[in-house]
């Protein structure tokens, strides 16, 4: 049974696990630069073990042999060396047969449950071995699409803009880096989005840097909402009074002394329900229309549940600072539980939002906090979440870049306090809880004087290169036709890296050009459908090497930068970058180091932070669950997202600072901001920024074990998930990933009428050899994390309950032992003993960050340059960018 | 590689065949004259990734034939129980991904029969019928996807939509419901001139491209070329696209039976708007092949129900076996809808467009990890297999013979299909 058993334990796995005991791995791997790179591949072979040669007699050759061939299937001849794919096949049947129980058949006799759990695990780790090994590219890096992320890069750094792509499909569906070259495909209706993207990108850059500078600013004053809010308040009090004369107007009916039988008989059925909802049976009762309601269902909607936030609307009114500003509410969206600013028809560019923000006295730590957003109508999207630290006496000016898109939808911003708007079960729960404790509502705690919109000034407008480089004027007068052709050339060049394009197909753009100018277009959009079409060109949309079948040959200078530069900023080069290429500066090794270092430290890297160790660690997994607002309250859509940031900064904090890769496992300090300060209970930070901040002693936190993300993730928003996070562990920082999850293996449902700990339900995985075989090793390390709960906050007790059983309540129990490992007490001595294990998990980082700056599944042909770069990490102390550092220095990183 | 270069050569090498310019071509006037004949076939395959629940989607095996009880998951449909077959036994035998339920489900293809590759597929049996049903029509299908944000979503696995062309590349969908209804049906009020001239224009894009393409794979090696030859197959299907486009351009696009629908729906309102616009992509002939990847997370949050998708996959009894009854019971209810109105929907000759099409509801996932036993459910006369039946077939029958019996019967001479060893019997009998 795998009742909880994870996606990603079994989603395709990326890695080589550590040989198990009696597993053959041969290696015959040759130069790196062989005549036939496939074929070495194949030399990695994978086998069973020939100790399961008895079990494998015993158990299966009985019927399945060249006279017998039961099912039509034989394994008398089968090789134990799994080094084709039909002999692949052949063993994965014996393997689902197993898992599934079909064999060996009822009748016939069983094997030990030791012995088949063993030969399960041999199996299962050969198994994934030769699928690596059949699946070897031997080095080769495909052609590589750009992914819709770097796509969008090259957008922004060639053309100044900053597109909406979420149109195109998202790329690295299979468990795979969004760099894989073989999972980047290409559909007919792609190309269309590429050509109908590129003409948006080119009408915004002409836009944008061609149209004359036109300032924008926008303010609102807050306390222009006053009068809407006082408003709704006598609508409030108006409606109850008209539901009070109707009430009593139904009441006078029912007191006629005709209606009494009928009445008594109405408040009897009614129980506790309002008479007048029965007005329709008491002759002579109004109708509630009568008093301007739509029905009673409007009435009493209007009548009593208005009353009910009338307190609170009506002091809210009252407050001074309502008249020069506004206070941010929640639970009563008549009361500013959000602040509007649209801006309709603006057009793309660089903005600055202002916000005149201050804290008040009542403002408790996690209420301190200001999200801005977007929304248009439906639903609202977080942008930032900021920390606000000016008082009343005192407000601070909150400034928040912002870039508007082309998409001229999107042009309407709100401010909330935190966690107001992520949904409304949430904002009425505390509603009520505030009530209940003062009688009104919630206190104030922040309060808004002003938000402002406004245009940045372009001092100095710098055509953005694909632009600059045309070198023609771009307005609607005509040019003359001979300037065309040289500007297409100068761009091509420019957009295709470097490349140039053919004459033929300089043509073809001119040709292009040439008609839309006869059909009546002015030159300026003419050109720009010329453009366009550059830019859904395979040398634009493809990072294309020169290449042939017989021999690798060492990229060429622009090649090597554009690799670098993706890898380092999903991004094409900088012109610095370019000009060093251009002088074949980069073949010495000290400058490819010093601009890999400069790329490093270039704001643009946080690309690969961001984007890597998103990939890397499996954040996705963040995003499948909702959170159970009443569990957790604490984790909002901002703390969520500020959990996700935590990683990146984390990852971006040790690259700016070159620290050790391995801190990521234990670390005496955390990279945290106010908001996640404030959420792990850590005092004495203040602002948005992330920065290091040292730990007290006996913190739980620090190491990648210790933050919100990965123990959320290790949940489904309600529960936790000891198996998911077991399986997170061996796979991301042990580097022992258990086998993808087996189809058809049997499940039980014997549990379900009993009301068990998590541990006692997860233990049943153990009782059968197909479950046992990976449970064992996963489930130890998930019932260590135990005291995290679903939201990554320390508890010490847990609760389970089950709809017509109960409720169960329990001490967690950490304690465990490791298959085949050591035991530990508690999650201390867990960190611990991961934290002792940092050769698996540096070997997992560099097969992981191969794979993604390769743009290919890391195979065994690259075993010789992960331990190239293992032994240089080593000697650096795991320095994180050595790694980084001794791949870009490799012959594959350089060579086609 | 080599690529001719003018684009007519290019198209005929890709074994496209059109007469340019050809308003007179043959399918246009099949078109015209498609009232007389015989109606044509359609296909719809429905694929709902994550599998059903065991206990209570499939009927009891001992009770086979006509005469069985509808199980619970399956009784929103049993005011249609006479027109359509469960069967069990099927599978995919190649397939091993526990979480794929739709990636192989039309192909039966083997994920590692390639070597030097982890993800290999082949043509699905929508594209096979697509070949030849699609020739007379202005789509030559329509491949549908739930609004599921996860692309790869969970209990689909790897594609872009169900459909996979002939070279195992998968094809895009659509999952926009309005960005659909306006492909279908906006009508273009540009002059016939115009449209001659858009066409032309979007012609010389593509001959500019190509051009690149042309250029570019000289210098490519073998292995980057089958990566860059699907921009040409992309750039090959656009150019087929714009031929019928153009065989096309004196034909109005139909009157939309259907008002436009609103913008985000979610939930069983989604799933029944793609219906209605399937159904009318059906009724107005604009195709006559849809497959629709449905969506699973999207369907779960408009159903109210707070368990995650992959969490109800593995349900055992209690909130999540609930949550995987009531999802059950929501796909089979909507799917009655749509033999409903597939019931309702009139041809010229007074028959139903159901009796004309070939439905298969099913996926290549059971239930939880098993890949074994498909569900799988076909209605509609359009293959002519035997309807009203619960068969129980030999265990581990290969899926793929299912999908030859249902080629075979709407007219499509295949030999074989993904790993199939020949038709069902007993659908045919």
């Amino acid at each position: 049974m795998h009742p909880t058993i994870p996606t990603h334990l079994c989603l395709l796995r990326r890695h080589f696990p550590a040989p198990a005991a009696g597993l053959l791995l041969t290696f015959f791997l040759g130069g790196f630069l062989g005549e036939n790179a496939a074929a070495q591949a194949g030399a990695v072979k994978s086998a069973m073990d020939v100790s399961q040669e008895a079990f494998f007699e015993s158990y299966c050759l009985k019927c399945h042999n060249e006279e017998k061939q039961k099912g039509k299937f034989r394994v008398d001849d089968l090789p134990f060396s799994i080094d084709s794919l039909q002999t692949a096949e052949r063993w994965q049947k014996i393997l689902n047969a197993l898992n599934s129980g079909d064999m060996p058949p009822e009748e016939e006799k069983q094997p030990p449950k030791n012995a088949k759990l063993e030969f399960l695990d041999q199996l299962s780790g050969a198994m994934v071995v030769a699928r690596k090994a059949l699946a070897d590219q031997g080095g080769v890096a495909l052609l590589r699409r750009l992914n819709r992320r770097e796509y969008k890069n090259t957008l922004r750094e060639l053309l100044g803009v900053s597109l909406d792509v979420s149109e195109l499909p998202a790329d690295g569906g299979s468990g795979n880096f969004d760099t894989n070259a073989s999972s980047l495909f290409m559909s007919s209706d792609q190309f269309e989005q590429y050509h109908s993207l590129a003409k948006d990108a080119l009408s915004e850059a002409f836009t944008r840097f061609l149209s004359p500078p036109k300032r924008f600013h926008k303010r609102l004053e807050t306390e222009e909402r006053l009068e809407a809010v006082t408003r709704s308040l006598q609508k409030r009090i108006d409606a109850r009074r008209q539901y009070v004369r109707w009430t009593k107007a139904v009441e006078n009916a029912a007191q006629l002394p005709e209606n009494q039988g009928l009445v008594a008989e109405l408040r009897r059925n009614k129980g506790a329900g309002e008479l007048s909802r029965s007005w329709e049976k008491i002759p002579g009762a109004p109708s509630p229309v009568q008093f301007g309601f739509k029905d009673v269902t409007d009435a009493e909607h209007q009548g009593l549940q208005w009353w009910d936030l009338v307190p609170f609307h009506a002091f809210y009114v009252v407050q001074p600072e309502n008249k020069t500003g506004a206070f941010l509410t929640f639970g009563d969206n008549s009361v500013n539980h959000s602040i509007n600013l649209g801006v309709a028809g603006w057009p793309p560019g660089q903005y600055v939002v202002r916000i005149r923000v201050a804290a008040t006295s009542e403002a408790t730590p996690e209420r301190r906090f200001l999200e801005f957003g977007k929304r248009v109508h439906g639903p609202y999207s977080l942008i930032s979440t900021h920390h606000i630290t000016g008082t009343m006496a005192e407000p601070q000016v909150l400034e928040i870049p912002l870039t508007l898109g082309s998409n001229m939808d999107e042009r309407g911003f709100y401010l909330c306090e935190k966690g107001a708007v992520d949904d409304d079960a949430q904002g009425n729960r505390k509603y009520s809880a505030a009530k209940r404790r003062n009688g009104i509502g919630p206190e104030f705690a922040l309060w808004v004087d002003w938000m402002e919109l406004e245009s940045v000034p372009v001092a100095e407008r710098v055509l953005p290169p694909a632009l600059a480089c045309l070198q023609i004027p771009l307005g609607d007068d005509a040019v003359p036709a001979g300037e065309i052709r040289g500007a297409l050339e100068r761009f091509t060049r420019c957009v295709f890296r470097g490349a140039p394009a053919s004459g033929a197909h300089l043509d073809r753009l001119l040709g292009i050009y040439e008609a839309r100018v006869k059909a009546g277009d002015k030159h300026g959009a003419a050109l720009r459908e010329s453009l366009a079409v550059a830019l859904a060109s395979p040398r634009f949309l493809f990072l294309a090497e020169p290449s042939s079948d017989k021999t690798r040959r060492a990229l060429a200078p622009f090649e090597l930068a554009t690799r670098l530069s993706y890898f380092l900023w999903g991004a094409p080069p900088d012109a610095s970058l370019v000009e060093r290429a251009g002088r074949g500066e980069l073949t010495r090794p000290e400058v490819l180091a010093s601009e890999t270092e400069r790329l490093l430290n270039d704001p643009r890297s946080a690309d690969f932070v961001n984007a890597f160790s998103h990939q890397w660690l499996g954040l996705d997994r963040l995003n499948f669950f909702q959170f159970n607002g009443e569990l957790y309250p604490g984790f909002d859509l901002s703390t969520k997202k500020a959990a996700r940031q935590e990683i990146y900064e984390t990852f971006g904090s040790l690259l700016r600072g070159n620290g050790r890769l391995t801190s990521l496992l234990k670390s005496d300090s955390v990279v945290v901001n106010a908001l996640l300060a404030n959420y792990y209970g850590i005092e004495g930070v203040q602002g948005d920024e992330f920065r290091r901040v040292e730990l007290p002693p006996g913190s739980p936190r620090g190491g990648l074990l210790g933050t919100a993300a990965v123990m959320a993730m290790g949940s489904n928003g309600e529960h936790t998930s000891p198996v998911e996070r077991g399986a997170w562990v061996l796979r991301k920082l042990l580097h022992e990933p258990p086998p993808p999850a087996p189809p058809n293996v049997p499940q039980l449902n014997r549990l379900e009428k009993k009301l068990l700990t998590t541990q006692e339900r997860i233990r049943a995985h153990q009782e059968d050899p197909q479950c046992a075989n990976c449970h064992r090793k996963i489930d130890p390390i998930g019932f260590g994390l135990e005291n995290f709960d679903a939201a990554g906050l320390w508890r010490t007790e847990d609760r389970y309950t089950k709809p017509g059983l109960g409720e169960k309540r329990w001490t967690i129990d950490p304690a465990a032992s490791l298959h085949n490992g050591p035991a530990f007490k508690d999650y201390f001595e867990l960190r611990d003993i991961v934290a002792g294990r940092s050769e698996g998990f540096a070997r997992g980082f560099t097969e992981a960050l191969l794979e993604y700056g390769l743009g290919r599944p890391c195979g065994f042909s690259d075993d010789s340059l992960v331990q190239d770069i293992l032994a240089r990490a080593r000697r650096e102390d795991f320095a994180l960018r050595s790694f980084i550092q001794a791949l870009v220095a490799s012959k594959p990183f350089q060579t086609k | 590689m080599n690529l001719p270069q003018s684009r007519r050569h290019f198209l005929r090498s890709a074994g496209t065949l059109l007469a340019l310019p050809a308003l007179e071509s043959l399918g246009f006037r099949r078109f015209l004259r498609a009232a007389d004949g015989p109606r044509p076939k359609r296909m719809i395959f429905l694929g709902f990734g994550y599998g059903v629940t065991n206990e209570t989607w499939f009927p009891d095996p001992g009770q086979t034939g006509a005469d069985y009880t509808l199980p619970a998951g399956l009784e929103p449909l049993a005011r249609h129980k006479a027109d359509f077959t469960v069967v069990q036994g099927l599978v995919n035998k190649h397939s091993a991904e526990s979480h794929w339920g739709s990636t192989f489900w039309l192909t039966g293809a083997n994920r590692y029969g390639e070597g030097g590759s982890s993800l290999h597929n082949s043509i699905s049996a929508d594209q096979v019928a697509a070949a030849q049903l699609g020739q007379d029509t202005r789509f030559a299908s329509l491949q549908l996807n739930g609004s599921d944000p996860d692309l790869a979503g969970p209990g689909h696995g790897p594609g872009l939509s169900l459909a996979w062309d002939n070279r195992g590349k998968p094809l895009a969908g659509v999952n926009n419901p309005v960005a659909l209804f306006h492909r279908l049906f906006s009508a273009d009020t540009a002059p016939l001139e115009q449209r001659q001239l858009a066409l032309q224009e979007k012609r010389s894009v593509l001959d500019a491209v190509l051009q690149e393409a042309n250029d570019l794979q000289r210098f490519l090696s073998a292995r980057d070329n089958d990566k860059l030859d699907e921009y040409f197959q992309s750039i090959r299907d656009i150019e087929t696209r714009l031929g019928k486009d153009e065989k096309w351009l004196g034909v109005a696009k139909p009157n939309a039976p259907l008002a436009e629908p609103r913008a985000g729906l979610a939930g069983e309102a989604e799933v029944r708007v793609m219906y209605d616009l399937l159904l009318a992509a059906l009724q107005t002939d604009s195709t006559r092949v849809v497959t629709y990847r449905q969506p699973i997370s999207a369907l779960l949050s408009g159903l109210g129900i707070k368990v995650a998708a992959h969490d109800m996959s593995h349900y055992s009894p209690g909130e999540r076996m609930i949550a995987s009854q009531r999802r059950d019971a929501a796909q089979s209810g909507l799917l009655a809808e749509l033999m409903d109105k597939l019931k309702a929907a009139k041809e010229p000759d007074g028959s139903s467009l159901f009796d004309h099409t070939a439905i298969a509801y099913g996926s290549n996932l059971r239930t939880v990890h098993y890949l074994d036993n498909c569900p799988t459910l076909l209605a509609g006369g359009g293959a002519g297999v035997k309807l009203g039946q619960h068969l129980v077939l030999a265990k581990n029958t290969p899926l793929c013979n299912v999908w030859l019996t249902l080629l075979r019967g709407i007219g499509v001479q295949a030999e074989r299909h993904g790993d199939s060893t020949g038709v069902v019997k007993e659908l045919t009998a």
